[in-house]
Parts: C-alpha cells; sequence; structure tokens
C-alpha cells in the first residue's frame, strides 16, 4: 500500500477525478468568460473581438452604471463586516459561553439561513408593502406616521431596505462558524483567565476573540465577498431599482446577459467579480496575517 | 348581434391598419443571415407507427394569466385531437421567462414550441436562425389569418410566428368614483382629465395606479401621451430609429406626464408594487383609472363597480387624433429550428395559436387575430367596446419595448423609469436617448 501510494502516477489517477471536476466546473468556466468578454456578443449571432474594449465600457458608461452598482456592493461589504459580523460574534459568544436553552437559541438563529432567499424576499416585501406592510403599520401604530416610507421604492432608503435582510439572513450563518470556534477553546484556558480574577468581558477579550481569529478571517472573507456577490434577495426586492439605486454587479450582469442581449459585457462584469473577489480574499488573508 | 359586428369591424380595421401601419415594415433588427436563408425544418426522425410525438412549449399563462385558461382548453382540445403528437407545456412568470427562453436559446435548449413577443424580440431568434421559418406551414390557414396579422413577426418578407391575439393599451376608468367627482363619462380632452384627477385628489381618490418596479408598465402610461402628442407614423419612426429621439415635441409630452405624476395624480406606492398589486388596487377600487393592455378587460370586467374604456385624450392635435394607440398583434408562439420534431411543431402551432386566440378573445384577454368562426355573443363588454375603439383607429404603433432591440430597448426603459420617478425631465429624456440611442 505505501509504495503503491508512493507512486506519483497512482496519486495523479487518484486525482484525475476531482481535477476534472474542478477544471471543467471551476476553471473552464471562468476562461470562457474571459473569452467572451472580449467579443462584443449578443448571445446569438456571431460574435466580433474587439480586445478590451467592454472593459472600458464598463468603467466609462454611465448608461451602465458599473461603478454605482461596484460601490452599493462594497457598502454592503463594509456594513456586514461593521454590524453584521460583530452581532454574529456576539451571539456566538453569548452561546458558545454555555447559557440555559443554547440548542433551541442556536437553531433559532441559524433558521434564516435554511429559509429560501426567495421565501425570505417575500416575507420582507410584505413587512416593506406601504400600504399594509408590517413596518409602516407599526409606525402609524406608534404615532410615527411622519415617518412612513415606500421603503423600496423610494431611492433614498430603497438600499438600506435591501440591505436589512441581507445582513440579517446571514448573521446566523457566520455566528454558527464562531460558535464552533468558541467552542473549541480550552476550558482549561478560561478556567485560568477566571481564576486570575479576568471578567468575561476580559475572557472573550483576550482569549477567546484571539484564539478565533482563523475563524474571524474566514468569516470576513465570507462576508466581503458574498456581499461583492449579492444577487438573489435583492433580485427578489428590488431587481436593481428604483432607478437602479439597488444595483450591484450580479444585477447588473443578468441585465446585460438576458434582458439588453449583451453577452460580452455580461461576461466582462463576472470576470470583474472573480477578479473582486479573489483580490479581497487575498488582501484579507495578508491583513490577518500583518495581524498575527 | 351588435358586439359580434364590432368584433367583425375592429378586425377588417387592423387589417387594414396593418397593411397600410408601421407594423407591416420588417423590424429594426440587423440584415438576418438567417432569414435570407430561413432555417428549415430537419427531417424528422421518423417514430415507430403507434409512437407519440411529444412537443414541449413553454409559455407565461401562469396560473394568474388571463389566458392560462386558454392554453388549457387548446392543448387539451388539440392533444384530444391527435393521437400521434402530444402537447406538453410548462408556463413561467413573465419577468424571468424573457430570461429563461433567451438563456435556452444560447444553451441550445428551446422547447419544440415557445411563446416570444413579435418585433424585436422574436427577431433575435429569427435572425439568430433559432426561429423555424414558418412560411410553408401558414397556408392551410391562410383563410383564417389575414397575412397582415403576422406582419410584427415578418421579418424580410418570411412569417416565423403564429400571432395569438391582439391588444392595445387601454383606459380603465371606474365610472362610480368619477361620479363622485360629477362625471359621468371618461375626459375626453386633457383639460377635462386635469379637471377629473384635481377634484378626485380633493375627494381623496387616487386618480392613477401605475407600477414603477415593472417599467413596461409605466410605458403604458407614457406611450400614450406621447404618441398622443407626436402622431402615430412619428412615433413609429422613433422607435425604429428612422427619426431622431431628440424631438421637442417628445420632451413635451415627457413634461406633460410628469405633470401628472408631481400633481399627485398617481399612487406613490405604485412606485414600490407590482402590476399585479396595482391591478388588484384597481379593482379593489382604490383608483379610479387604470391604464394597461386591453389583455386586462376579461378580469376587470368582473369588477363590482361600473368600467368603461377609453383612450388617452389628444395633447397635440396638428400631430395627432383620437385613435392612435399603441398595440397591435404582439404576443405569438414560435417554433426551434433546432428541434427534432420541428416540421410537427410547426404544423401544430398554428392550431394551438388559434385555439388559444380562441379561448382568449372569449374569456377577454385580447382582440382576436385569427377570423372568429365562432359565437362571440358572451364577449364581456370591455372587450367589444375595445374592438370599436381599435375599429376606428387610424394608426397603431407597436409597444415600444417590444419595437425595438433588446438592448435599445432596455435603454428606453431605463430613461421611462427615471421620468416616472421624476430623475430627469422631457429635456433630459430626450438628450439622453439621443446620446445613447441616436
Amino acid at each position: 500500500m505505501k509504495k503503491m501510494l508512493s507512486n506519483k502516477l497512482v496519486i495523479f489517477a487518484f486525482l484525475l477525478p476531482a481535477l476534472i471536476l474542478f477544471i471543467g466546473i471551476l476553471i473552464a468556466p471562468i476562461l470562457m468568460s474571459g473569452y467572451y468578454s472580449l467579443h462584443d456578443w449578443d448571445g446569438f449571432t456571431q460574435k466580433t473581438f474587439i480586445l478590451f474594449r467592454n472593459y472600458k465600457e464598463l468603467f466609462t458608461s454611465n448608461s451602465i452604471g458599473f461603478m454605482k452598482a461596484l460601490g452599493n456592493s462594497l457598502l454592503l461589504a463594509a456594513i456586514s463586516v461593521a454590524f453584521q459580523l460583530p452581532l454574529a460574534l456576539w451571539f456566538a459568544l453569548r452561546l458558545g459561553s454555555g447559557i440555559k436553552g443554547e440548542r433551541a437559541f442556536l437553531s433559532i438563529y441559524f433558521l434564516p439561513v435554511l429559509i429560501s432567499t426567495v421565501v425570505i424576499g417575500q416575507l420582507w416585501l410584505k413587512i416593506y408593502n406601504p400600504d399594509y406592510g408590517l413596518l409602516n403599520q407599526f409606525l402609524r401604530a406608534v404615532g410615527l406616521e411622519n415617518w412612513t416610507r415606500i421603503w423600496l421604492g423610494d431611492k433614498k432608503t430603497a438600499l438600506l431596505a435591501c440591505f436589512i435582510p441581507t445582513v440579517w439572513q446571514y448573521v446566523g450563518y457566520h455566528m454558527l462558524l464562531m460558535y464552533a470556534g468558541v467552542k473549541s477553546v480550552p476550558t482549561e484556558l478560561r478556567e485560568a483567565a477566571m481564576l486570575d480574577g479576568a471578567t468575561t468581558g476580559q475572557v472573550d477579550w483576550h482569549i477567546v476573540i484571539p484564539y478565533i481569529k482563523p475563524v474571524l478571517r474566514v468569516s470576513v472573507i465570507f462576508s466581503v465577498t458574498g456581499s461583492l456577490k449579492s444577487f438573489d434577495l435583492i433580485y427578489v426586492l428590488t431587481n436593481g431599482g428604483p432607478f437602479h439605486s439597488t444595483e450591484v454587479p450580479s444585477t447588473l450582469m443578468i441585465s446585460m446577459l438576458f434582458l439588453r442581449n449583451r453577452y460580452g459585457m455580461g461576461s466582462t462584469i463576472a470576470v470583474l467579480l472573480i477578479v473582486l473577489c479573489f483580490a479581497f480574499a487575498l488582501l484579507i488573508g495578508l491583513f490577518f496575517k500583518e495581524e498575527d | 348581434m351588435k358586439k359580434a359586428l364590432a368584433l367583425l369591424m375592429a378586425l377588417c380595421m387592423i387589417v387594414a391598419l396593418c397593411a397600410c401601419g408601421q407594423a407591416a415594415a420588417p423590424a429594426p433588427t440587423a440584415a438576418p443571415a438567417a432569414a435570407e436563408k430561413p432555417a428549415e425544418a430537419p427531417a424528422a426522425a421518423a417514430p415507430a407507427a403507434a409512437e407519440k410525438t411529444v412537443l414541449n412549449l413553454w409559455c407565461i399563462a401562469t396560473e394568474s394569466d388571463a389566458n392560462h385558461e386558454s392554453y388549457v382548453k387548446a392543448i387539451d382540445a388539440f392533444n384530444a385531437a391527435h393521437d400521434d403528437v402530444e402537447i406538453k407545456w410548462e408556463a413561467f412568470e413573465n419577468e424571468s421567462y424573457k430570461t429563461k427562453v433567451k438563456a435556452a436559446a444560447q444553451a441550445g435548449e428551446l422547447p419544440d414550441i415557445f411563446f416570444s413577443w413579435s418585433g424585436a424580440f422574436l427577431g433575435d431568434f429569427a435572425n439568430a436562425g433559432a426561429a423555424l421559418c414558418l412560411d410553408d406551414y401558414y397556408t392551410p390557414y391562410a383563410d383564417q389569418l389575414p397575412e397582415v396579422m403576422l406582419a410584427n413577426a415578418t421579418y424580410d418578407g418570411h412569417h416565423y410566428a403564429a400571432p395569438l391575439n391582439f391588444n392595445v393599451v387601454t383606459l380603465f376608468a371606474n365610472m362610480d368614483l368619477l361620479a363622485q367627482v360629477g362625471y359621468d363619462h371618461i375626459p375626453a380632452t386633457y383639460e377635462e382629465l386635469t379637471d377629473c384627477c384635481d377634484k378626485l385628489v380633493a375627494a381623496g381618490i387616487t386618480p392613477f395606479g401605475c407600477s414603477g418596479k415593472e417599467t413596461w408598465c409605466v410605458t403604458e402610461y407614457l406611450e400614450p401621451v406621447i404618441i398622443k402628442t407626436i402622431g402615430a407614423e412619428e412615433l413609429g419612426n422613433v422607435f425604429y430609429l428612422k427619426s431622431s429621439w431628440n424631438n421637442p415635441d417628445i420632451a413635451t409630452a415627457v413634461s406633460t406626464f410628469q405633470e401628472m405624476v408631481n400633481g399627485g395624480y398617481f399612487d406613490p406606492n405604485g412606485l414600490a408594487l407590482g402590476n399585479d398589486e396595482v391591478k388588484a388596487n384597481f379593482i379593489a377600487g382604490k383608483y379610479a383609472f387604470y391604464q394597461n393592455g386591453s389583455w386586462n378587460c376579461g378580469e376587470i370586467a368582473g369588477m363590482d363597480a361600473n368600467v368603461q374604456v377609453g383612450e388617452f385624450p389628444v395633447m397635440n392635435a396638428d400631430n395627432a387624433t383620437l385613435g392612435m394607440l399603441i398595440g397591435g398583434p404582439n404576443d405569438c408562439l414560435a417554433v426551434n429550428a433546432a428541434s427534432p420534431n420541428a416540421a410537427k411543431a410547426a404544423e401544430a402551432v398554428w392550431e394551438i395559436a388559434r385555439d388559444v386566440c380562441h379561448w382568449g378573445t372569449l374569456a377577454g384577454a385580447g382582440l382576436p387575430s385569427w377570423t372568429p368562426d365562432y359565437d362571440t355573443s358572451s364577449i364581456n363588454a370591455l372587450s367589444n367596446a375595445v374592438a370599436e375603439m381599435v375599429a376606428t383607429s387610424n394608426g397603431m404603433v407597436l409597444f415600444g419595448d417590444n419595437a425595438q432591440s433588446a438592448n435599445i430597448a432596455n435603454i428606453y426603459l431605463d430613461y421611462v423609469s427615471q421620468v416616472y420617478g421624476c430623475a430627469i425631465d422631457g429635456e433630459g429624456f430626450i438628450a439622453g436617448l439621443t446620446a445613447d440611442i441616436g
């Protein structure tokens, strides 16, 4: 057996199926998107090779509005890192400290992750409905009639209204990642700190959080790249509207590909998304490495 | 009898209009390589004698669609009448269908028969050779379907789809609400319309409802204002890129529409609502007017309130007249050129389209593109009124988002949505479209 595993050919043969899948499912589509992005193509007829003209147009055209869409995604990433992750960490620390009903709370907080995004979108559409929506009804009930809004129809509020359910949905996901990390902290470390007189907050800050830093790094990467790729909930809630105020690169990509028949431009957005996600993952990795 | 007569008159007028109107012009798509040599049906793999050929059909007639029952009846009847062919159909929501059908075409996974909008939308499929040329298969049905009804689905002289119902933009008015402000008729002039709307607003009644979430609904309001300002011929020229968007009269029309929006005539909540919700509000008596396609007649005719139909008043009598309408035979069924059963599908598609049109007409989901050879006395009063309106029409332009090619149509829709949100004014609208389209 040992001899067989030392044979590189055998190792390669075992890895080959996975390699074929990896190339076929991940690498080939990326390369194909890169190829299409260099063409002017409507998805139906002959392609015309135009080199980097799609990239230039993407960054300069006002009618496409890519920079605005990218800005929205980056804002979502910032909000996720600033609010979603701290909230998830707080839940993970509290649940990880062994409170009563730990399992039940864990399931409840994780529930939104399990529900289909389309269902969540429909749920929040009902919450935001200007006529009978829960939010406006509540504001009216407490005498804040002036605060009622057409939440998803007003470009001043639509973006935030989309971000709230997006952030809310994945708090449970990050909480679960962090909870697993918190639970892996050796009990002796906590107890030793407690014996030295450390409060719960000090234990969390000086022992638990540094201990789960690799988990936090993964969470930040998932959160930022997830924000850049965000699509489904925004598509259901506003589809990029009103007046492109909630447009993100993914909704723009779908619009280019299937509504405007600009397959080349859609592929350009896809390539840029891949590059951006990769770059951010590297940057975040570097940031955490320097911290270490 | 009178209703049947009105329908037949409408049909005759449609024939006349289509013959002389813009719709007869070829769709504004690039010179189609495929159309020069139209896709022909591949020789079907001969099935065994007793084997049934299954044809798949995609459409947008979901359970909530006005045409759902028409498809059920038409396809059931087809399957019952043919031992050798069976139609299996699937319906998808309107907006998502546009994405799905294009993605399927690009992946070579179109069903045998697929719903399409005529004009530039179908033009893309025809140009790419994805839709089958149906010239030869039309001949047996020529006496039931006037050839002019195929004009919007004709590219370089070749027919690529079987039309379903004929529809125009229609102004639905809740006369019970209008009566509350002293109106017993639909306002016939713009001055009367604004006076009526002012009185409605003062009485706490919202005059109009329009979905801002689905921009095509905004075009159902804006395009009638534009056509009644610049006239049918000029609007057709603009849509078909024969004239520039840089037309001050279009800017005036857009500003007029925005005056209505800013005047509080539209439900502000409409910005966040879909069309189904807005229509439900109108049916619930929340709005006095609802301007949308005539396919809604059947549904709206079932309202408790007294509803009448009409058209948007003339804005500039120098260019436009009453009877200039937005619409035409737009919905259609096409055949996948790459289907192994393309020949059978091409034979079946006419029969299905004819029967969907038949049942759709009776249900009030539109006017007949096909000559009715059935009892039309049960057709609802609103559809009959629309038929009379069409019968006196003197100029018709296809819906802007269908008349223009996909990229241009979506640029246009972007600007329309900005107009509804008052992000740009009339000048901004024509300046932007002139810069981006021409």
